[in-house]
């Protein structure tokens, strides 16, 4: 069915986007009855209308992040780039990795895009879904990638209210900012395949970025 | 001796990772948590550099940066942002401030360096 008759049939108008998140396409689910925001890798949205993000993890991490105080949450979707230069603990060096630095980023990017939209830094619940070991025969990225995502909440102080990482299985994430609702579905083995080709080729994109050369300075 | 650099990020992995590029370069680091904190120490302290993040609770960055400028004593103290805005208009507010420089995240460290020690 085409986009246009779903969104006629759909009888809840769908909130406006927040200002930088227009063009994250959103679709409205029948079943549940609700807007949902679908986010792929590399990319965040962020809300404070009763709306749901949700999004299809392999061995990607999406933080779900949600301040109970304002309504205002978000998700993103990432995984850290290939780094030759540590093992499992991201964290082993203080001045980072250009890993920890990319996850950082990414983290705090969908941070700063709540707080601008009204939530408090103290107030902020974090969840943590994904890092599964889609493939055998890939080195265990989503375990690299969970490691990070515990370290990261613990430097910051961000209390994790709720995590399912881990284990062989894709993961379908469904999250409602406002209540911090989460509906998760593993899934099965199947429909491994398209969504690991889908992260290798997000790994590519995130690999061959030159790091951020963007200085400049005023006159 | 060394250059003192005030760097004030809400982000504690991002203070630990700036902190710890800053001093291995041999500079000594204030740390500071946000706007209000950084101003509070500059209003009875000096320093030679001022690195700041933008969005930041309490006091951002941009309002930061024009606060200094304010105080005499950090009239000519070089000042570098360092956010994930990367858009110009953000850009502008911060040169209009009085920021020296703008670099974007996720920071490299030898750029970050680099930079630091031509406006030194």
């Amino acid at each position: 069915m085409a986009m246009a008759s779903l969104e006629r049939a759909a009888p809840v108008p769908k909130a406006p986007a927040a200002p930088g998140f227009e063009k994250i396409q959103r679709f409205w689910d029948p079943r549940h009855g609700h807007w949902a925001a679908k986010i792929l890798p590399g990319e965040f949205y962020v809300t404070r209308s009763p709306e749901a993000i949700s999004t299809v993890l392999g061995s990607c991490i999406a933080a779900c992040i949600r301040d109970p105080g304002s309504g205002v949450g978000g998700m993103n979707h990432f995984m850290l780039p290939e780094d030759n230069s540590l093992g499992s603990d991201a964290w082993s060096r203080p001045d980072g990795t250009p890993s920890t630095r990319y996850g950082s980023y990414a983290m705090e990017s969908l941070i700063n895009a709540a707080l601008k939209l009204g939530a408090r830094r103290e107030r902020l619940e974090l969840k943590l879904f994904g890092g599964g070991r889609i493939l055998p025969s890939m080195s265990d990225i989503g375990a690299r990638n969970i490691a990070f995502a515990r370290g990261f909440a613990k430097i910051e102080g961000l209390p994790i209210a709720a995590e399912d990482m881990g284990d062989v299985t894709p993961r379908h994430v469904i999250y409602f900012p406002q209540t911090g609702r989460v509906l998760l579905k593993r899934l099965r083995a199947v429909e491994t395949t398209a969504i690991a080709d889908t992260e290798v080729r997000y790994r590519q994109t995130i690999a061959t970025q030159t790091p951020n050369d963007d200085v400049e300075l005023f006159d | 001796m060394a250059a003192t650099i005030l760097a004030v990020d809400d982000s504690a992995s991002m203070r630990q990772m700036v902190g710890f590029t800053l001093r291995r370069a041999g500079y000594e680091v204030v740390e500071a948590e946000d706007g209000v904190e950084a101003l509070e120490f500059a209003r009875e302290h000096s320093v030679d550099l001022v690195l700041t993040d933008v969005n930041m609770p309490r006091m951002d960055g941009i309002t930061l940066v024009r606060e200094l400028r304010a105080l005499g004593t950090y009239k000519f103290v070089p000042m570098l942002v360092l956010t994930t805005e990367a858009g110009p208009e953000k850009k502008l507010q911060g040169k209009q401030a009085g920021a020296t420089g703008w670099l974007v995240k996720p920071f490299n460290p030898d750029k970050l360096l680099a930079t630091i020690a031509k406006v030194l």
